[in-house]
């Protein structure tokens, strides 16, 4: 570590002002502080002494993910040679096949989203800023597989710099950038991001896993074929049609976007975020009782279909709820930032996550543009809160 | 009943003037930099679609559509009106406007004030006028339902309105790029809005 440290002031100087690469002084630093802490402080403005700052707390985030995205590696390779019927294969190939699979995604991910970030500091000779640390983990999670890899570079770029970094950088944006990229391939290339084909990869990759998919394979994902019963009840199978239970939904081996099918996986990012006290317990909570609340009114009161007949467990356990009520919706900067407000917050999206499920035949998930649609309203929510507040001390001081 | 309130459900969020159809975006851009005013005016579009759209619809039904004046006298049953919806309604609307403006001076100068020149251009806002042309082409049953149609598209452009303005005040401090500042960047957030209502679009009650 030491000696790291000392190569790393030996190079300092030409980076710095009236040095030979002064220009590329926001690169150079972006590096240096991910490596070491930086032992300056801020000069003007208000701030907080901890030894936490912001590249660590990012950081606990992507280990909060890691989970997620090693079980959605297995998984991938598990769902493969489950397609080809070759099953047995056992642990070690499928993992390796779900890492060959999944690998580029992330290259792609983060190549394109730091690229932008590093141009976009360079040009506006700030520093590198580290939010796309987080962004650049989740959009791999949130997508099928078999997104073409083009895709998810255009739709990186696209949300990077019109969800981001016209709004100034990390911290200000007023999107989930990662939520932007889903919903721009979302509708942008529909064919690729909805219906059967997508959420399980029959291909080789690598040539690693060739074979033929077995005859009575259906790549459709639990909340897919909900969505498109015809029937009041609905039985939820696995791709060769064993019907799946309720702690098959929570152990995750389902087809689904890379990082979103297991709540266990989910669940130990979850603990870890909760005590870094990174994410806010009362969103995550509020979101899973909006959404249990919901789906019971459905069950109750709803139309007579197979989704709104589900029990609220399986609304929970299914697609992107979990993965987005952890993830998605704790996301310090784009959710509401009052007390209060974070319990509104959470709560509707939970609701209209279930809303959208049941009454809007055309997405199956709806966790996604629940949380973008909200993520609109937080500033608002937050507006009303402090207002609130306000009115209630001056009634206070009036009063004596 | 149940008509009614899917109609101004559908109204607020699926058939959103701002996302569903882009109507009254000029005032929608212009008032919307803090959210006291936004609410003011957002109130003022919802009380003018209420009181005019029921207006325009007795006259759509009784006066202009063919054979609506059969009531007066039976010779009349062949008479077509219809051509002059739009002189007729753009009349009601101003009128009404012209009242708004003088309430809303008497009681609240400073919303006066601040909403400046965009309270009597409510009068060519074209949500307003799309409303009552909206309500001339789904050919609603009842008044009930072309009351809660206004009620609900005012209700759904206030929504857009205090959401964009809540967040361009939070935007305040926000180091946009220099050319973007202003209206570009209102530009890009409500397309990212609109991104997020397309949740809706499709949905399906009752």
């Amino acid at each position: 570590m030491s000696k790291l440290r000392k190569l790393v002031d030996k190079i300092k100087p030409s980076f710095s002002p009236g040095g030979k690469f002064e220009k590329l002084h926001s690169t150079f630093d972006a590096f240096e502080t991910f490596l070491f802490v930086p032992n300056t402080t801020s000069k003007s403005g208000t701030h907080i002494h901890d030894a936490v700052d912001s590249k660590r707390t990012m950081i606990v985030v992507v280990i909060a993910l890691l989970p997620a995205l090693l079980f959605g590696m297995y998984n991938v390779g598990y769902q493969h040679y489950l397609a080809i019927g070759q099953a047995a294969v056992g642990f070690l190939p499928m993992f390796w096949y779900g890492f060959l699979a999944v690998l580029p995604i992330i290259v792609v991910s983060y190549g394109v989203g730091l690229g932008i970030e590093f141009v976009g500091a360079q040009i506006r000779k700030e520093e590198v800023q580290e939010g796309f640390l987080v962004t650049g983990m989740l959009i791999p999670l949130i997508v099928p597989v078999d997104t073409p890899l083009w895709m998810i570079a255009l739709a990186t770029a696209f949300a990077v710099i019109f969800a981001k970094e016209v709004f100034g950088g990390t911290g200000m944006n007023i999107f989930n950038v990662a939520l932007v990229t889903r919903a721009f391939l979302f509708f942008a290339y529909p064919q690729s991001m909805s219906g059967n084909q997508v959420w399980v990869r029959t291909k080789e990759t690598f040539g690693l896993g060739g074979g033929t998919v077995v005859d009575g394979f259906s790549g459709a994902t639990p909340l897919g074929q909900i969505g498109t019963s015809t029937l009041p009840q609905a039985q939820i199978v696995d791709t060769m049609g064993n019907p799946y239970s309720l702690m098959d939904t929570i152990i995750g081996l389902m087809p689904g976007s890379i990082g979103e099918t297991s709540i266990i996986a989910i669940a130990i990012g979850a603990v870890i975020l909760l005590i870094t006290g990174v994410a806010s317990w009362k969103i995550m909570f509020s979101v899973f009782a909006g959404g249990a609340l919901m789906s019971i009114i459905f069950q109750n009161f709803g139309p007579d279909t197979a989704v709104a007949n589900l029990p609220w467990m399986y609304h929970l356990t299914l697609g992107g709820f979990a993965f987005g009520a952890v993830f998605m919706a704790t996301d310090p900067v784009t959710s509401a930032r009052t007390e209060t407000g974070k319990w509104i917050f959470g709560f509707l999206i939970g609701a209209l996550a279930i809303i959208i499920r049941v009454l809007n035949p055309g997405y199956a998930e709806g966790m996604m543009l629940a949380i973008l649609f909200m993520n609109i309203f937080a500033p608002l929510i937050d507006f009303y809160v402090v207002d609130a507040n306000v009115k209630r001390r001056l009634k206070r001081v009036s009063n004596k | 009943m149940e008509n009614i309130i899917n109609i101004f459900v559908k109204s607020i969020f699926v058939d959103n003037m701002i996302f569903a159809y882009f109507l009254g975006m000029c005032s929608y851009l212009a008032v919307s930099k803090n959210v006291k005013t936004s609410m003011g005016l957002g109130l003022a579009v919802i009380f003018v679609l209420v009181i005019t759209l029921p207006i325009n619809y007795l006259l759509e039904n009784y006066v202009l559509k063919e054979g609506a004046l059969a009531w007066l006298s039976p010779n009349l049953a062949s008479l077509d009106l219809s051509y002059l919806a739009f002189i007729l309604f753009i009349a009601v609307i101003a009128a009404i406007v012209q009242l708004v403006e003088m309430a809303v001076e008497k009681f609240s100068p400073s919303l006066y004030a601040s909403l400046g020149i965009f309270l009597p251009l409510i009068a060519v806002n074209c949500a307003i006028m799309g409303g009552s042309l909206f309500m001339q082409q789904r050919a609603f049953l009842n008044i009930g339902e072309a009351t809660s149609y206004a009620l609900g598209s005012g209700v759904g452009w206030l929504l857009a309105i205090v959401g964009l303005a809540a967040i361009r005040e939070k935007m305040e401090y926000s180091n946009v790029p220099k050319g973007l500042r202003g209206l570009g960047i209102a530009f890009i957030v409500v397309a990212l809005m609109g991104i997020a209502f397309l949740a809706f679009s499709g949905l399906k009650i009752g």
